[in-house]
């Protein structure tokens, strides 16, 4: 081919298109930010089991129950409180969450009691709750500086709440992984004294549940409410009647201290101290201001007062973890699987055309396609095990639909002319595109399932489909029209 | 290639159908004893009845492993290249498992242990059956709107049909489990499968000439496709399977399989309909 036949066939859209792709790609993977210590690597995202790390996947135990009731839903909360030993959250007009794994048949005499009816059931937790645990799971990690973490929250198919929290620390062993989940912190409530000194009143394991935020109707003001076991109401009272907090509630403020740390200071409110002056006070409330700033106050300290503890009890239904060393041998074991794929098929198309300058070109594309795909997952999909399968499989489907167009174009072995090329690769586009239309809704549930650890596999195939229908193929046909009509 | 050369037009549509129909027969058969005495059309791997699974890379022997978790519901034990060793486990509670992973930590450290708890396996598993009947589906709709023609489409989702099902029951016999990772494998076949299926129907609807031709030209480029695509799996299923990669290997092994079926489905099967479908002038 002469030069200027090359300047012509870059200059053709699809040509130059697959070009500035590969291009951009490389530039993505390797220069933004560049980085030579990683080498080959460059700046792809690769899943725990090619990084190692630990996993950790939990089941929110908590179900959601639509109903319906004429009378007050507060009654139907509070006995249903009592009587499953468990906190119940009015989420909206007609959805409370459980927080404790019950059955629907467990819960409808329960209801039937308060005179409800159940409407809906379902396993999980509102969104505010779960988006909650992913808040302290965050700052437990983020404590701790841990760099590399993803948390996330699954809702099963068919479901509208969240079900699941998975947990993926790179570079930490199960143990450690476990200890992070599980760690809660020291929580104390301490009363001021005089100056700065204060003195202990309780320990956090005295707090027998703790609300969500709520604001005042009165005051406008946010809060949380939270209650005291018995013996941890009694030592609240003394402590108040012997600092003189309930005469002179201002000079002695309720400290509370998380890890040592002070998290909330206030004095005790005037109503309070009322109560207190004629016996121990169980339900007591926090108060943090108004607004939005109020409502963010009062949601930081919500999680302090559970101090790093879940507001929904979890319970581990999956966990793993990959050695780095094992993540290594991994590695090398994929690339080399993925070098061997594209050279078997390298051999079998030459043993089909016996022709260089029709299988070279097919390769080049086929090595185009698995770097504009990198290049992509790049940002949007990290590559585990899984979604190197999906790689490869790519390259199979790739080499098959290069071979469709050869066929087609160069049918009873001659090279057709202009205008008969063009219809038959506009022959062979069709086939391919119905065939890539079937792979990608084939891929398509697998790919929205929150619950498949299969996504990156799903992802990875309909990226590799919809790449080649609108990239490789037709610069593929322009490039072997090219070369055939030399 | 001998393949290649092979004369499709030697035989009369009954005789094509008559192979791939009477597998599909058989395969039902098979998936349906299966899911009457167990529930389920396959016998299911780990991922959906929960348990645990551990690769490690170890010189111990077999039986030294068997011996070694003798006191643990210890499923099996697979031998890759290098030392390689998958070891699985049935569920079990968690104060046993967590002796194990005590066992396993002491023992090979440098293994990866994988766990799934026994219910969130029967989540795993409504999830993976909603999403081949969702794929089937999608396919279904793509390939009628693409053809318009209840022949040619009924007969490319037959074929498709007949892939997974006569997959699904070769997995069966030769004790392939279902997993995420064959689940995956079959939903990917009905993109595969599809692929030459579309091609044959291309060929002999649309294209002008005689029928022999167009079918043995259409013969000729399905099998480069799928042998291509066959290379490239086999490469991934030897590197992965000796390299203890297990869920790219039981990917590629369920894939492997699902060609061969493919190839038998489409220029049996498929090619078959047609053909009887064209001579019986049902060709616009």
């Amino acid at each position: 081919m002469n030069r200027e036949a090359i300047i012509n066939l870059v200059k053709d859209w699809r040509v130059a298109l697959l070009l500035v792709l590969v291009i951009g790609s490389l530039a993505g993977i390797y220069l933004t930010p560049p980085d030579l210590q990683k080498g080959l690597e460059g700046n792809l995202q690769f899943g725990l089991d090619l990084q190692g790390g630990s996993w950790l996947q939990m089941e929110f135990q908590s179900v959601i129950v639509a109903y319906s009731t004429d009378k007050p839903v507060g009654d139907l909360v509070d006995n249903l409180q009592k009587s499953l030993e468990a906190d119940v959250i009015q989420i909206d007009q007609n959805h409370l969450e459980i927080r404790k794994s019950v059955s629907r048949a467990d819960l409808e005499p329960l209801f039937a009691a308060s005179g409800a009816k159940i409407v809906g059931y379902q396993e999980g937790v509102s969104s505010f709750t779960a988006d909650e645990v992913k808040r302290i799971l965050n700052d437990k990690v983020n404590a701790l500086g841990m760099q590399d973490a993803r948390i996330n929250l699954l809702t099963p198919t068919g479901s509208e709440y969240p079900q699941y929290v998975r947990i993926e620390l790179a570079g930490v062993d199960m143990e450690t992984a476990q200890e992070i989940v599980g760690k809660q912190g020291m929580f104390e409530i301490r009363i001021q004294t005089t100056g700065n000194e204060t003195e202990h009143v309780l320990f956090g394991d005295q707090i027998t549940s703790v609300g969500v935020p709520q604001r005042d109707p009165e005051y406008q003001t946010w809060g949380v409410g939270f209650a005291l076991t018995e013996a941890g109401a009694q030592a609240f009272r003394e402590a108040a009647l012997k600092q003189g907090a309930v005469d002179n509630p201002g000079a002695h403020h309720l400290v509370m201290l998380l890890d040592n740390k002070t998290v909330y200071s206030a004095p005790l409110a005037g109503d309070l101290a009322a109560q207190l002056r004629s016996g121990p006070v169980r339900s007591l409330s926090a108060t943090t201001g108004t607004g939005d700033a109020g409502l963010d106050d009062a949601m930081t300290l919500e999680i302090h007062l559970r101090a790093g503890a879940l507001p929904v009890k979890v319970d581990v239904v999956g966990s793993g973890s990959v050695p780095a060393a094992l993540g290594e041998h991994f590695k090398t074991t994929v690339v080399l699987a993925g070098l061997l794929a594209l050279l078997t098929v390298g051999v079998v198309v030459y043993y089909r055309y016996r022709e260089p300058l029709i299988v070279l070109p097919m390769l080049a594309i086929n090595l185009a396609e698995i770097i504009i795909l990198l290049g992509i997952a790049r940002f949007i999909q990290q590559l585990d095990l899984a979604a190197i399968a999906g790689l490869i499989a790519v390259v199979g489907t790739g080499i098959d639909q290069l071979v469709i167009i050869t066929d087609e174009v160069l049918h009873e072995g001659r090279v057709p002319s202009q205008n008969l090329y063009m219809k038959r690769y506009g022959r062979a586009l069709g086939i391919i595109a119905v065939s890539a239309a079937t792979v990608f809704i084939a891929m398509l549930p697998l790919a929205l399932m929150d619950l498949s650890t299969l996504r990156g596999f799903a992802i990875i195939t309909m990226l590799g489909v919809l790449i080649g229908i609108l990239v490789t193929r037709p610069a593929y046909g322009k490039v072997i029209m090219a070369i055939l009509s030399k | 290639m001998e393949f290649a050369r092979y004369d499709i037009n030697k035989y009369s549509p009954r005789q094509m159908v008559a192979l791939p129909l009477v597998l599909l027969l058989l395969a039902g058969i098979l998936l349906g004893y299966t899911t009457l005495t167990t529930g389920l059309p396959l016998k299911p791997g780990i991922d959906f009845v929960g348990g645990t699974a551990v690769t490690a890379f170890t010189s111990d022997s077999r039986e030294t492993i068997e011996a070694t978790f003798s006191g643990y519901p210890l499923l099996s034990v697979g031998e890759g290249i290098g030392g390689g060793k998958y070891i699985q486990f049935g569920p079990m509670d968690d104060a046993r498992y967590q002796s194990l992973v005590a066992l396993i930590n002491e023992k090979y450290p440098d293994a990866k242990v994988d766990q799934i708890g026994e219910t969130f396996g029967k989540t795993l598993q409504s999830q993976a059956f909603l999403a081949l009947l969702f794929s089937f589906i999608g396919m279904s709709i793509v390939v009628l709107i693409a053809f318009r023609n209840l022949v040619p489409a009924g007969a490319v989702v037959l074929a498709a049909f007949a892939d997974i099902a006569v997959t699904a029951a070769i997995m069966q016999v030769i004790g392939i489990p279902l997993s995420l990772g064959t689940t995956a494998a079959l939903l990917m076949l009905i993109g595969y499968s599809v692929d030459s299926d579309i091609l044959l129907t291309t060929r002999l609807l649309k294209r002008k000439g005689k029928l022999d031709e167009k079918l043995a030209g259409a013969f000729r480029t399905g099998i480069i496709m799928t042998t291509t695509t066959l290379a490239a799996i086999a490469a991934m299923w030897v590197v992965s399977t000796a390299g203890q990669v297990q869920i790219i290997s039981e990917i590629a092994s369920v894939l492997l399989i699902g060609l061969f079926v493919d190839m038998m489905n489409t220029w049996m099967l498929n090619a078959g309909i047609l053909k009887e479908y064209i001579l019986r002038g049902g060709k616009k």
